[in-house]
């Protein structure tokens, strides 16, 4: 998938500059402005005062689709928003499981439960603080983690 | 209210849905700079131009629509009506005006 979109996306890029550059060189011919008959149908349909052979017209159109398939393509997955099938896909992968942090494709998916403050153990943290303070409030604070 | 309860009973997960409204509006601000270029090039003037960036956004979203979100919207975005087809509808329209000048200007001047 990833070696499609790249290839995509380079051919889009080559077609598309040589679409430019031959539009560029069809505006610096003399007779350009001197006959609005020869536009493309598909021109002429859209915008009347257009006068761009029809090959230039295609080669075009069809390089920016090429090239928006190579970015929507070649862009990241997106992830599923639904709880259920986040934390299901998180439960199963392994890499998932090892990450710490929430967020970066990986940690506890049940983190917001299990770290809510209504669990905090108040009394541990005040007796933590308070052994700190007595000590000269030097170091760090040796708190009981609930 | 009912929209309360249903997020009760199947909440979302807001880091995914960050992630996939900044992964849309990439999208969109790449490929509206290209509508720009192929539109500049094709020296399309007023609203034939503004009408070829329209059909590019709804043409980008019926990609993202069947390569990124698999034809199930509803599970990658809160609302699929205003996040894959509406939004950002004219985010990518000032980007577009831009390369749309450029262009038309190198082209045809």
């Amino acid at each position: 998938m990833a070696i499609a979109s790249i290839a995509l996306n380079v051919i889009g890029v080559i077609f598309l500059s040589h679409a430019v550059y031959s539009a560029y060189e069809h505006s610096l011919l003399p007779s350009t402005s001197a006959s609005p008959s020869s536009g493309s149908y598909l021109l002429s349909v859209l915008d009347p005062k257009v006068n761009l052979p029809v090959d230039i017209t295609i080669e075009t159109l069809v390089s920016v689709v090429l090239l928006c398939a190579g970015v929507v393509l070649s862009s990241a997955n997106l992830k599923p928003i639904q709880w259920n099938v986040w934390a299901g896909n998180l439960e199963r992968s392994k890499d998932a499981r090892a990450t710490k942090e929430v967020g970066v494709g990986g940690g506890n998916p049940y983190a917001a439960l299990e770290e809510r403050s209504g669990f905090l153990d108040i009394r541990g943290e005040m007796k933590g603080f308070a052994e700190w303070k007595n000590k000269g409030g030097e170091g760090r604070i040796e708190g009981k983690k609930a | 209210m009912s929209d309360e309860r249903e997020l009760v009973i199947q909440p979302i997960v807001t880091e995914s849905v960050q992630h996939n409204a900044r992964i849309v509006s990439n999208i969109r601000a790449l490929t509206a700079s290209l509508f720009g270029v192929a539109a500049g090039t094709l020296g399309l003037e007023s609203y034939p131009g503004f009408l070829f960036y329209f059909i590019g956004t709804a043409l980008v979203s019926v990609l993202v629509y069947f390569f990124k979100a698999e034809s199930k919207p509803q599970a990658y975005f809160y609302r699929p009506i205003g996040d894959l087809w509406g939004g950002d509808m004219f985010g990518g329209l000032m980007s577009f005006v831009l390369t749309w000048t450029l262009f038309y200007g190198l082209c045809k001047a």
